[in-house]
């Protein structure tokens, strides 16, 4: 009978009302002093409510589950990368980074991105934000300096960067699913699918080829196609097709490191005649 | 949310941390925080770039993606050895200290009077009382003359 009376109502309004009542249930059943037992035993019927809530939403909630989970993550994300802008103490925006960098790991998570949410954390957070901070550790003065207390024509760049957003929101709010023939880019399972039906592609009836070709094989929907096996196509891809490419990064890699060492060292003698200087003690 | 409004969604999220970082690198003047902007510029860019892959399936943005992190790495490394460097020149994290650098029918940066940094009312984190004192030991306080 609850059932059918629930089935009734939807999903959404059971989703807020159980968080509602979870909230309102803790409230009273956390120790406040002098509260009565009445109060503890409303909070408990509540909270058993609100489980029953969860569980008969748990089903039934379909997309609503994913788009709330985004927009949490987007919202962690943009609000810290605001705090990292506008934090007058550069240590304060270094960590306000790491929490954008919490967002944007759980916006790469909902993109389905499974990979690249994981390796933005180790990368980013577990060692470029430290570099960052180890930096500042050396170099930053007692106290705020002037130079963080001031901008540099705060209006012009605030203007800008509105700008800037408002232009892309509107190229990308007139984004449609079927982009216009003339800028259609076949994908490459589709294209290698068009030359395997037509060996022959000079022949007269090319556009014909064409229209086949840009017809994307996968329609636009809510399922993810690089979501199964995903590390591992992943993996066959970056190793397979942009191999030439992996190689030349390690080798970017090595450069960055001999090349920072260098720049170190040679500024620690030009600075102090000596290795003792501060430059030394970085590494 | 379909495809086209999961699109689109990332893509408006990725335009405003671009958005951000481009105000933070075009209106702070301290190196490491314009540093921290370009990042928060390529992770914008990063989010575009996934929400296309997705929006395509195809492999094109992930692997995009893994070379920014591969780039943004070796940027840090060397970039932050620069501002050691800096900082060792000039005593200064200051991007205006090294404005000679710049073209000669420019004007030069002059710094607006900022207020004493000592007449500010500075505010440091204190820790709120909790529990209740203890009872002093009287014997326990002997001892401790001695240690």
């Amino acid at each position: 009978m609850i059932a059918s009376v629930l089935s009734t109502i939807s999903p959404g309004t059971i989703l807020a009302a159980a968080v509602t009542a979870t909230a309102v249930s803790l409230w009273l059943l956390l120790p406040k002093g002098g509260a009565g037992a009445a109060a503890r035993w409303l909070g408990a019927a509540l909270g058993v409510a609100a489980l029953l809530g969860f569980i008969a939403t748990g089903r039934r909630l379909g997309g609503l589950g994913e788009e709330s989970v985004f927009l949490i993550v987007s919202l962690v994300a943009v609000v810290s990368g605001a705090a990292t802008v506008v934090s007058r103490s550069p240590v304060y925006a270094a960590i306000w980074f790491a929490l954008a960098l919490a967002g944007v790991s759980g916006v790469l998570l909902v993109l389905g991105a499974q990979f690249l949410g994981v390796a933005t954390i180790v990368v980013y957070a577990g060692a470029i934000l430290v570099m960052f901070l180890f930096v500042l550790m050396l170099a930053q003065p007692a106290g705020l300096a002037p130079y963080d207390r001031v901008s540099n024509e705060p209006f012009l760049a605030a203007v800008t960067g509105a700008a800037l957003l408002g232009l892309l929101s509107l190229s990308i709010g007139r984004l449609s699913a079927e982009p216009p023939i003339c800028c259609q880019v076949p994908s490459r399972a589709a294209a290698v699918a068009a030359a395997a039906a037509s060996p022959a592609a000079a022949s007269p009836n090319a556009a014909a080829t064409t229209t086949v070709a840009t017809t994307p094989t996968t329609p636009p929907s809510a399922v993810d196609p690089l979501a199964e096996n995903h590390v591992a196509r992943l993996g066959g891809e970056l190793f397979g097709r942009h191999l030439l490419a992996v190689e030349a990064a390690g080798v970017l890699l090595l450069v960055a490191l001999v090349g920072s060492i260098a720049i170190v060292s040679r500024g620690t003698d030009a600075e102090t005649g000596g290795g003792s200087g501060m430059g030394g003690d970085h590494r | 949310m379909n495809s086209l409004a999961l699109l689109q969604n990332s893509l408006v999220v990725g335009a405003i941390l671009f958005a951000l970082g481009l105000v933070g690198i075009l209106a702070r003047r301290n190196l490491i925080v314009m540093f921290l902007s370009a990042e928060l510029m390529l992770q914008g860019i990063s989010v575009s770039l996934v929400a296309w892959s997705r929006h395509h399936g195809d492999w094109g943005g992930h692997v995009l993606v893994i070379f920014v992190l591969t780039v943004a790495a070796c940027e840090a490394a060397v970039a932050l050895v620069f501002v050691l460097q800096a900082f060792t020149r000039t005593g200064r994290l200051d991007a205006a200290a090294w404005q000679s650098l710049r073209e000669s029918n420019l004007p030069r940066t002059v710094d607006r009077e900022l207020p004493d940094i000592d007449t500010l009312p500075q505010t440091f984190p204190t820790l709120a009382p909790a529990g209740i004192r203890p009872a002093e030991d009287e014997n326990e306080l002997l001892q401790r003359e001695h240690v």
